[in-house]
């Protein structure tokens, strides 16, 4: 009897268990014809869908890459990084500067709507700013100090730029980011969020943009909207009522009724689901991705059809910590490990070959493209230029600046204390693991010695954007790759001194590098507009920057990846691809995952194959 | 004693797994005598290169060569560049820009390269390719480039005027010896992520591993004999308290242990033998429990009491009437302490947890780094299979040892 009972209990259990497997699985079924499926780009559940709020977590609805992914919620422009213009998107073409620029105008399209019917008006704009500034989100400290109020009735508006003493705009360049990086909130929602939450910030920011029944709350403008998100997978259907499919903008609805993406555990995960053709787009680093198609056969592209592959415009960087006293004061130190690191290794090993290598693109502070590699004079620092791997060099370095070996362990000493320093980056951040042990490697060489322990990202993200931290010696971050405010952007995080002392600074100079000069030709630089002027600024920058070494770029790598597997979908971007604007021009699409961006007109390019 | 050894090598399977030990821990010295240097020296440039005998290009244009006519040398140039599967391609992008292709017979190289070049336009992408494909004819059209090129190959050296100065003619008949070319370097297992040469980081990361092992064994076994032979014979208040706190440690999963400990170490601290040394802190428990039953068994023997009435201290009590008794057992005990300290390193490091060092390889490392450079679905097999396979000899061999001696010792199983 006791063994009849035992069985019956096992059998209840197992039942059970199948039960809430079954359950738990499979409960939104997509046709695999209508669905575009992602990878890499949302990792964990979604937190909230507010628009103006904080700590998202919902990377294919509020985030930016190669430029603000709009598929839900939508920017007043669309950043092309191929050929460096803002196209309009809920705004006309037809943004304008007065002669000081000071002001900038523009006009809302007429068909911009919301999901409700609405019109998208100057008020939306100007709440989504104003709240902003309120409640400190995002685009309040990041827009604040640059734009002094924004003004418009009906659909055109005005944006006042922020003057310095000298009645001069503080910087222009960070209007222009303005238009293509924040999505537009609306006012009425905005009004009653306001009030739901008696006007107190910090509930305002952490709304989760749905009603007490978790559905959709938040208006959108976009041509998706959320369709379901769990732990498991986000998934977005197509709005057919989307404004966009007006003939002053789309003229059409983007071909895929869903997009979904599944959340994998790893890059691996997702490299094997893009295999598999399970996923259409992915935005992953794929080690010796050409070995998807040249060894295995399989239907998968890159925007390039030869390494590097995609457009490299992010600069992965390793920072020096001035908090730690032998780094601070021993530039020669900082200058002979950068020169040291073999980055060919980095380039070939690190990163599989997928970045061209200091030796086609000279180390400087702007990023690979044609247009930012002509804003510096090359001759004039072609001396302070390293290509790395230069142990002699380094070594020379070090000795002549007294740093030396005195007790033969084969460390060199400072102030008696043999000089032990650690390179650190997030763990499974495999390129850049690798790239931490190449920096190990060139210690080693040159009698330094450095470790290279590898936290997770949440302990990484606390730590490096402590002001105060003196835990990590060397750790890699990417400063800005590509927007309308580069290169004086990314310049400003690599030497500029706004962000030095800054707590919880995600904005730049995570090294806390102080240097006066830099810091003033830095402060011209926005209202510089006369070119041959601004090179000779950037110049002079670059030669500080060479010579002082705050931090070393160690690799140039695409703002965000790009593999596409066309079991399913084709006519995504590839090299000279273009969309036809709705008055006939041919634009180039860029790279950038069918939804950064101007890179979004790839949705609307996309067919089934066969 | 002596008796005890004969014994022991009498035993088949110990004698087996002892060769297979030794062989790996003689490979260990011998192989860095032939092939010295930094194991972590990244010697190619990119990751995995395959495994096999690599010639230098530069050196082999200018060993002295000599002619063979060898009569399939043509088939196999062209079927390098052009598989039957190309073949077949090629058809279809005929039939995709809409190209009679009725006469044509696909096993006529000449013809149908002919056919291509007249036809092949890199510009036209026709309605419906897929980019993959579009690239693949791409690099087909490349291939094929090569096969079309004449029977001779130029040679040019670059002057110090940047002029271009004829060397030396290379046709399709010229051969090199292997033996005749300065710099040849075979990689018998290719390289890794890093580019370092495979096999011997291999035989280096097995020392560390089985240093490793063996501290975890001496530490577990320390502990565990300790707390063992103080339990079992003295017994009481002292042995539940032992036993207590044995018994907390075995119902948590040691290996969640070994994962929290590690994780709460910090990575800056993670050296080789402090990894081992946690491995061994948290493996002891069976150990300390087979003690102390056997102890438990051996306490009220007469020899052990007379010794006792004889007013021996506790210590000699221990190590001269008990000890010896269970020495065989120890062995055993430490043989499978080490091996299970091998496997719970490379564990370890596959998820991340492990040593962290640039500067000493371990078998979980390269686990480790060939699963992060997904070496498992790109076909690098060379970088992790090794790795796996020594593994598995180091603890099938030590394994086999400890069977082998318990043949010998346990009387029960004696034959």
């Amino acid at each position: 009897m006791k063994k009849l009972i035992a069985l019956a209990l096992a059998v209840i259990m197992v039942l059970g268990l199948s039960v809430t497997a079954f359950a738990a699985d499979g409960d939104v079924v997509l046709p695999r014809e209508e669905t575009l499926y992602f990878a890499g780009q949302q990792w964990g559940a979604v937190n909230s869908w507010n628009p103006i709020g904080t700590n998202q977590n919902n990377s294919m609805a509020i985030a930016a890459g190669g430029g603000q992914r709009t598929i839900m919620f939508e920017t007043l422009y669309m950043w092309n990084i191929l050929d460096g213009k803002l196209y309009g998107l809920l705004a006309n073409d037809d943004y304008a500067w007065n002669d000081d620029m000071t002001q900038l105008t523009f006009t809302i399209k007429d068909a911009a709507k919301w999901n409700d019917g609405s019109d998208v008006t100057a008020a939306d704009v100007i709440r989504t700013f104003d709240i902003g500034v309120e409640i400190a989100n995002g685009t309040g400290s990041t827009y604040g100090p640059y734009i002094e109020s924004i003004e418009g009735e009906g659909k055109s508006v005005t944006i006042n730029a922020k003057l310095n003493d000298d009645g001069q705009p503080v910087n222009p360049l960070k209007i222009l980011d303005f238009l293509e990086l924040v999505i537009i909130a609306k006012a009425d929602w905005i009004d009653q969020v306001y009030e739901a939450n008696g006007g107190d910030a910090t509930a305002i920011l952490n709304d989760d943009g749905l009603n007490d029944d978790g559905e959709l709350e938040v208006p959108y403008t976009g041509p998706y909207t959320r369709y379901f998100d769990d732990d498991q997978k986000v998934v977005f259907i197509r709005d057919d009522n989307y404004w966009g499919q007006d003939e002053s903008m789309w003229g059409k609805l983007p071909a895929p009724k869903y997009i979904a993406h599944a959340m994998y555990a790893d890059n691996n995960a997702g490299d094997n689901a893009l295999r598999e053709g399970e996923v259409d787009v992915s935005q992953q680093f794929t080690a010796n991705v050409q070995d998807m198609w040249e060894k295995d056969g399989l239907p998968i592209s890159t925007y390039y059809m030869e390494a590097p592959y995609g457009i490299c415009v992010g600069l992965p960087t390793a920072w020096y910590n001035m908090n730690i006293p032998v780094i601070a004061e021993n530039p020669a130190l900082r200058k002979a490990i950068a020169m040291a690191v073999d980055y060919d290794s980095i380039n070939a090993n690190a990163l599989t070959g997928q970045s061209p290598t200091f030796a086609d693109v000279p180390r400087s502070l702007m990023n690979p493209t044609d247009a930012e590699q002509a804003m510096y004079d090359h001759d004039a620092v072609a001396d302070l230029q390293w290509v790395g791997n230069d142990i002699d060099g380094a070594n020379a370095l070090l000795d002549e600046a007294g740093l030396v070996d005195t007790d033969g362990d084969g460390i060199r000493e400072y102030n008696g204390e043999k000089i032990s320093l650690t390179a650190v980056c997030p763990n499974g951040w495999t390129d850049w693991m690798a790239a931490m042990v190449e920096v190990a490697n060139a210690g080693e060489k040159i009698g330094i010695e450095i470790t290279t322990p590898y936290p997770e990202a949440d302990t990484f993200n606390t730590v490096f954007t402590d002001p105060d931290q003196t835990e990590y010696a060397i750790f890699m971050w990417s400063p800005d790759a590509s927007t309308p405010a580069n290169p004086w952007s990314r310049v400003n995080q690599f030497m500029g001194m706004d962000y030095v002392g800054v707590q919880n600074n995600w904005s730049g100079n995570w090294g806390q590098y102080v240097n006066e000069e830099a810091d003033a030709l830095l402060k011209k630089i926005p209202t510089t507009t006369d070119e041959a002027e601004l090179k000779d600024l950037y110049t002079q920058l670059t030669e500080i920057y060479l010579t002082e070494v705050p931090s070393f770029t160690l690799m140039y790598r695409p703002a965000v990846f790009f593999t596409v597997n066309e079991s399913v979908w084709t006519n995504y971007p590839y090299e000279g691809s273009t969309y036809t604007m709705a008055d006939g021009t041919e634009v180039l699409v860029p790279p950038t995952d069918c939804t950064d961006g101007f890179g979004i007109a790839a949705l609307y390019n996309l067919e089934l194959v066969g | 004693m002596k008796n005890t050894i004969r014994q022991v090598f009498h035993s088949p399977k110990f004698v087996g797994g002892f060769i297979i030990f030794v062989a790996i821990l003689l490979t260990m010295i011998i192989y860095p005598l032939f092939n010295p240097g930094n194991p972590l020296q990244q010697v190619s440039v990119g990751t995995f290169a395959r495994p096999g005998t690599y010639i230098s290009l530069y050196d082999a244009t200018k060993a002295e060569s000599n002619t063979l006519r060898l009569p399939d040398a043509e088939d196999k140039r062209v079927a390098a560049s052009l598989s039957d599967e190309d073949r077949v391609a090629m058809v279809e992008y005929f039939t995709a820009m809409g190209i009679d292709i009725s006469e044509l017979d696909t096993s006529d190289t000449e013809a149908l390269l002919q056919m291509w070049d007249d036809n092949y336009d890199p510009s036209v992408r026709p309605k419906g390719m897929t980019s993959a494909k579009v690239n693949y004819y791409k690099r087909l059209n490349n291939a094929l480039q090569d096969l079309k090129g004449g029977d001779t190959i130029i040679i040019a050296e670059e002057g110090e005027d940047g002029a271009l100065a004829e060397s030396k003619t290379i046709t399709t008949t010229d051969y090199v010896r292997t033996g005749a070319v300065a710099n040849v370097k075979t990689l018998p297992l290719g390289t890794d992520n890093f580019g370092r040469d495979v096999l011997k980081e291999l035989v280096s990361a097995t020392g560390t591993s089985i240093m490793i092992g063996m501290i975890a064994g001496v530490v577990a076994t320390l502990i565990g004999l300790t707390f063992g032979l103080l339990a079992g014979y003295l017994g009481g208040f002292v042995d539940d308290f032992i036993m207590f706190i044995t018994n907390i440690f075995t119902v948590i999963p040691g290996f969640v242990l070994l994962i929290l400990i590690t994780y709460s170490i910090g990575q800056e601290q993670r050296g080789a033998a402090v990894v081992a040394t946690v491995i061994g802190l948290t493996g002891w428990t069976w150990t300390a429990r087979s003690v102390r039953s056997q102890v438990i068994s051996l306490r009220n023997r007469d020899h052990v009491n007379l010794s006792k009435l004889s007013g021996h201290s506790l210590l000699r009590i221990i190590l001269t009437d008990i000890l010896p008794y269970i020495a065989s057992y120890v062995v055993m005990a430490f043989i499978l302490q080490v091996s299970s300290g091998i496997l719970a390193e490379a564990q370890l490091s596959m998820l991340g947890l492990g040593p962290q060092t640039t500067k000493v390889p371990t078998l979980g490392l390269m686990m480790n780094w060939a699963m992060l450079y997904s070496a498992h679905t790109n076909g690098s097999w060379w970088a992790y299979f090794p790795v796996i396979l020594v593994i598995t000899l180091i603890s099938f061999s030590l394994n086999l040892m400890n069977t082998g001696l318990d043949q010998v010792f346990n009387p029960t199983l004696r034959d």
